[in-house]
């Protein structure tokens, strides 16, 4: 049964791949949510009784680079797309993404 | 006009058709957790989805024509036919991808009158597997590759599809569960806006990925009905009015919106808010892209639906309705044989009637027939964009109950 070997060898650089890509960018996301309630301030967030806490601008130009970061995750993903239907592919051997032929 | 060219136009209007229902099958996988949870109109959704079909199947330039290589021999390694399958003006050839496809194509509009969400490659390989049994023999079936990669109908088709509704689950799952951690307390104005935002941008992904995907294996077949006719001759390049249609086919299927699997996917399966839609869509595009970087085949139904799943066990105190898990789950593990039935069944009639014109002919008409009884069926509890998203539920008034059940 070498199949089997050959599918688990996949198996697991998807699945490694897939909680990175897949359950790491919507978590930064839903930071970038969270911090925009915090820019809020006010009802945006559960308080203790009484006004809530007065809008802070951090939290907004956090939620701001938290999306940005998303965005980028997106870009490459569709950068690879295209990539890959034009016989290149996407390099990460000097760290920061390449375009390269295959 | 010679009788080739005639089966020839038979193949092709027959693959055209296969990429069309290929197209409405799968709009759910991308589509469904946005119109569930109404970050989209069902009619916008639809219109996004087919538009970045279209796009997606003109950016798979890479050459698909080996494509049924991994489960049958009907084809060499550069991807042109089998010698001793053209000996009679590649008739031979062109009857196994024509009983093969109408076998995808009927199995795709059963579980699509069902309402269920099956692989649209399962019923394509399934198809043409069960057409090459018949015309071949067993030995047409590459089963299990020659064991220096991961190739054959086991490793290319049996185990992806039994691991990647487990990994997209697990992903999405933990996806949910992060991202409702996280927001714990911030109002739903802010959540429930914002993910909706981040669900649309992920489902548009999946559906770019999907064109990229899916029109590529019809692009595969077409070419190499055309090969074996003896009407193109270039095995690395793909006509261009081929790729043309195929895309055109996927996105007008696209656009024309799966009403029926997407109900079951959207409002069936588990109760969708915004962050879980998210959390799903995400989990599939990273789990679809990653696979088909490294060259791991999987569909992407299969993907979809472990996702959603995942986003139900994932969100804590949310309801899966296992019931109509199982049901489709058992309709993707009976895909594969029922499409080879009705694949090898179709070659059977075609070569009874002598293998020639008359035989592929009345295969198309049994299409045609099948097709459109299946089509007035749908008719009868209609299901569109105005009532895809009703209550499951309440929609579900005419299941029987047993006498003597109190409730």
């Amino acid at each position: 049964m070498h199949n089997v070997g050959f599918a688990l060898e996949g198996a697991w650089k998807v699945l490694l791949a897939g909680v990175i890509l897949g359950a790491g960018l919507p978590a930064l996301f839903a930071l970038g949510i969270r911090s925009l309630a915090w820019g809020a301030g006010g009802d945006a967030e559960v308080h203790g009784a009484g006004a809530g806490p007065a809008a802070n601008p951090a939290g907004k130009v956090l939620a701001w680079v938290l999306f940005a970061v998303v965005l980028l995750g997106v870009v490459l993903g569709i950068t690879f797309i295209v990539a890959s239907g034009f016989g290149k592919a996407l390099s990460f051997e000097h760290v920061f993404p390449t375009i390269v032929d295959k | 006009m010679t009788e080739t060219s005639v089966i020839l136009a038979l193949v092709v209007v027959t693959a055209l058709g296969f990429d069309f229902t290929n197209g409405f099958h799968d709009t759910a996988n991308a589509m469904a957790t946005s119109i569930a949870t109404k970050a989209l109109t069902p009619k916008v959704a639809v219109a996004l989805s087919g538009i970045l079909n279209l796009v997606g199947a003109f950016l798979s330039v890479e050459v698909a024509l080996t494509v049924s290589n991994a489960v049958v021999k009907i084809q060499d390694k550069s991807g042109a036919p089998k010698p001793e399958l053209l000996a009679d003006g590649g008739k031979a050839l062109l009857l196994i991808v024509l009983a093969g496809l109408v076998g995808g194509i009927v199995w795709n509009l059963l579980t699509w009158l069902l309402g269920l969400p099956s692989s649209s490659s399962h019923a394509l390989f399934g198809g043409l597997i069960g057409a090459s049994i018949a015309g071949l023999g067993w030995a047409g079936v590459n089963w299990n590759g020659d064991g220096s990669k991961l190739d054959g109908v086991i490793g290319k088709v049996i185990l992806p599809a039994l691991m990647s509704p487990i990994i997209a689950g697990v992903v999405a799952a933990l996806g949910t569960w992060i991202i409702y951690r996280i927001t714990l307390g911030v109002a739903k104005r802010f959540t429930d806006n914002g993910f909706r935002w981040g669900q649309i941008g992920s489902a548009s992904l999946v559906s770019l990925a999907h064109g990229t995907n899916d029109a590529q294996k019809t692009m595969g077949v077409i070419t190499l009905a055309l090969i074996a006719a003896g009407d193109w001759s270039d095995t690395k390049n793909i006509p261009f009015w081929v790729k043309a249609a195929c895309a055109l086919a996927i996105a007008l299927g696209t656009y024309l919106g799966g009403w029926r699997v997407t109900r079951t996917l959207g409002k069936g399966l588990v109760e969708i808010a915004p962050p879980q839609g998210m959390a799903a869509e995400s989990a599939s595009a990273a789990v679809i892209l990653a696979s088909s970087h490294l060259g791991f085949a999987l569909s992407t139904t299969h993907v979809a639906t472990g996702s959603i799943l995942g986003s139900g066990v994932g969100k804590p105190g949310a309801q899966v309705r296992w019931r109509v898990a199982g049901r489709m789950i058992l309709a993707w593990l009976i895909t594969l044989p029922a499409a080879a039935i009705v694949g090898g069944l179709m070659w059977w009639i075609g070569d009874l009637l002598g293998g020639g014109l008359a035989g592929s002919l009345a295969v198309f008409v049994i299409l045609l027939a099948a097709a459109g009884y299946m089509y007035l069926r749908s008719r009868r509890t209609p299901i569109d964009h105005n009532n895809v998203n009703d209550e499951w539920d309440e929609a579900r008034t005419d299941e029987r109950v047993p006498a003597g059940v109190a409730n």
